[in-house]
């Protein structure tokens, strides 16, 4: 196993300044308690990878740094979630603020039933008022970004719910990244498509990691060890191991970490 | 790689065939023959009723049923023109009270009523007013505005065939925005969008097609109301006041005056009022059946 997987190259910069500082952390759905004192930091435009078994506690994590759990009444987090010097989990936080800093792309594609166009400048639109040529301008940087631009710049007023499913993934990336979030969050954002629209994705998130802080939640290891620099093993609600990708592959320093990198259990 | 057979040779576990028993058999043909056949009894009673009215109201339709008004007792001839205009504006009317009644309501039920005591209990009595006897709307109506302001009025017949719209408008609109899958929801709030922007431009677009198909069945189901229209707009033999005040004619009542009436050429128009409404609410109806097929 560890053999075939291919270690991100690029070199992580230790000096990077904490985007994000989780400190003492639980979570709770309705009674049960599903994230135990977490304490992690997100590096400034690094790619963080949250791995480990289904029921483990990652998307859980990651749909807290958008407080899209608060949608539903019966969640609830208590601790810090620290994003330039605020908690987001507290309540003097406007969520929809929030949200336009930290961005977030689905485990399924979630196109709007409007045109591609319309899709991008969703989120622009909702906080900003530029005028056509320069909305026009943003809309078109970002399906460049997100490489999809030549593949729909002739049908921009078409349904973004026409295209396949991993046009329709990079759509929802474009969307995110018109909005310029400083974090964007993936919860298994390639785990619903082929591997040609996979390891497009991965290319991309390659790239997007030198203007965004990444954190990714992914069921694949070698995907965790292509893309990110840092990973975060979790089980059962809790973080077991928490360090740059490379030791975390070639040497965890926790059996339980080996086990799993190694495809021993999960 | 290897040819060799593998050491040990298992055998077969022996024969099950037979397992069925021939009265199982027969009990399961028995079945279905019976179903079949109670719903041919089902379509055929459907087919005799448009049969019978295709062969009658086409005999009593003419240019003259949609120019001419209702003819007066024994005279000659004469048409639905006052009641088939009436139909239109009552039944208008009606979807004009009830589609936004009935759409926010539906959407409340469907998005902020998740969970709250006070929605169960919204759904409960809507589930009441959806199988309501139609007639008591008519008298509550009556009540309401017929008696206060002194006289029978559209604007009452319009309110009376809206609340019966309502209850239908509420649960297809519920139903088709409970169809709208959650990722799309918070894919939505996940750029920031507040819910009521989620709700108009993103929920309510991903379910048009169901919401409009509400609202046509709704005004299908109205169009052939006769109760709630008998204690409000009442009917007209002449052509009704633009100001929707006395009586205004309309196609249902006059189906029930004329069809009971001893004069031969209101029985024709009566056969042909009830082909006009059964033809609107059949073309209604496919054209749902279109915009649902097309949404998918």
């Amino acid at each position: 196993m560890l053999s075939t997987l291919e270690l991100s190259p690029q070199t992580l910069d230790v000096d990077a300044p904490v985007r994000i500082k989780v400190k003492n952390l639980d979570f709770y759905y309705g009674e049960h308690k599903a994230l135990k004192n977490i304490n992690l930091d997100f590096r400034d435009r690094h790619v963080t990878a949250l791995i480990g078994p289904s029921g483990c506690g990652k998307s859980t994590l990651l749909r807290i740094f958008n407080r899209i759990y608060s949608l539903y009444p019966e969640q609830k987090a208590t601790g810090e979630v620290m994003l330039d010097g605020r908690n987001v989990i507290s309540n003097d936080v406007d969520v929809n603020e929030l949200r336009s800093r930290i961005g977030m792309v689905f485990q399924k594609p979630t196109p709007f039933p409007m045109s591609i166009y319309d899709n991008v400048a969703f989120g622009i639109r909702l906080y900003e008022k530029p005028p056509k040529s320069e909305l026009d301008d943003r809309v078109e940087g970002a399906l460049r970004r997100a490489a999809l631009w030549d593949e729909v710049k002739d049908k921009l007023k078409t349904s973004g719910m026409g295209l396949s499913g991993g046009q329709q993934q990079r759509l929802c990336i474009a969307r995110t990244i018109a909005q310029k979030p400083e974090v964007i969050l993936f919860d298994e954002p390639t785990s619903a498509l082929d591997p040609i629209s996979t390891g497009k994705i991965e290319d991309l998130l390659e790239q997007l990691k030198t203007d965004f802080t990444i954190v990714i939640v992914t069921h694949n290891m070698q995907q965790a060890a292509r893309i990110s620099q840092y990973t975060a093993f979790m089980y059962l609600g809790e973080v077991i191991e928490f360090a740059p990708t490379n030791t975390i592959f070639m040497n965890p320093s926790k059996k339980q970490t080996q086990d799993y990198v190694t495809g021993r259990f999960g | 790689m290897s040819t060799a057979t593998p050491s040990t040779v298992r055998e077969l576990p022996p024969s099950t065939w037979g397992r069925v028993r021939q009265s199982r058999r027969v009990a399961d043909k028995a079945m279905r023959i019976i179903t079949a056949s109670f719903t041919m009894i089902a379509i055929f009673v459907l087919f005799w009723i448009l049969g019978m009215l295709i062969v009658k109201g086409i005999g009593g339709l003419s240019v003259a049923t949609f120019t001419q008004t209702m003819p007066g007792p024994g005279s000659e001839g004469g048409g639905l023109a006052n009641a088939i205009v009436g139909s239109i504006i009552l039944t208008f009317l009606g979807i004009v009270v009830a589609t936004p009644i009935g759409v926010l309501a539906g959407t409340y039920l469907a998005e902020y009523g998740k969970g709250s005591k006070l929605a169960d209990l919204i759904r409960f009595i809507n589930d009441i007013l959806l199988s309501a006897p139609s007639i008591l709307i008519g008298l509550f109506v009556y009540v309401i505005l017929v008696e206060p302001l002194g006289g029978y009025s559209g604007w009452a017949g319009g309110v009376a065939l809206g609340i019966i719209a309502i209850p239908v408008i509420v649960r297809t609109t519920e139903d088709m925005l409970r169809l709208v899958p959650g990722p799309l929801r918070e894919a939505g709030s996940a750029l920031g969008a507040p819910t009521s922007i989620v709700i108009t431009s993103i929920t309510w677009k991903a379910a048009k097609a169901g919401m409009v198909t509400g609202i046509l069945l709704a005004l299908a189901r109205i169009a052939g109301e006769t109760a709630p229209l008998i204690f409000t707009a009442l009917n007209n033999s002449f052509w009704f006041s633009p100001s929707l005040l006395g009586g205004v004619s309309n196609l249902p009542v006059t189906i029930y005056q004329f069809a009971s009436a001893p004069y031969e050429n209101w029985q024709q128009l009566a056969w042909a009022g009830s082909l006009i409404i059964t033809m609107s609410i059949l073309v209604l109806s496919i054209i749902a059946r279109r915009i649902v097929r097309g949404a998918k």
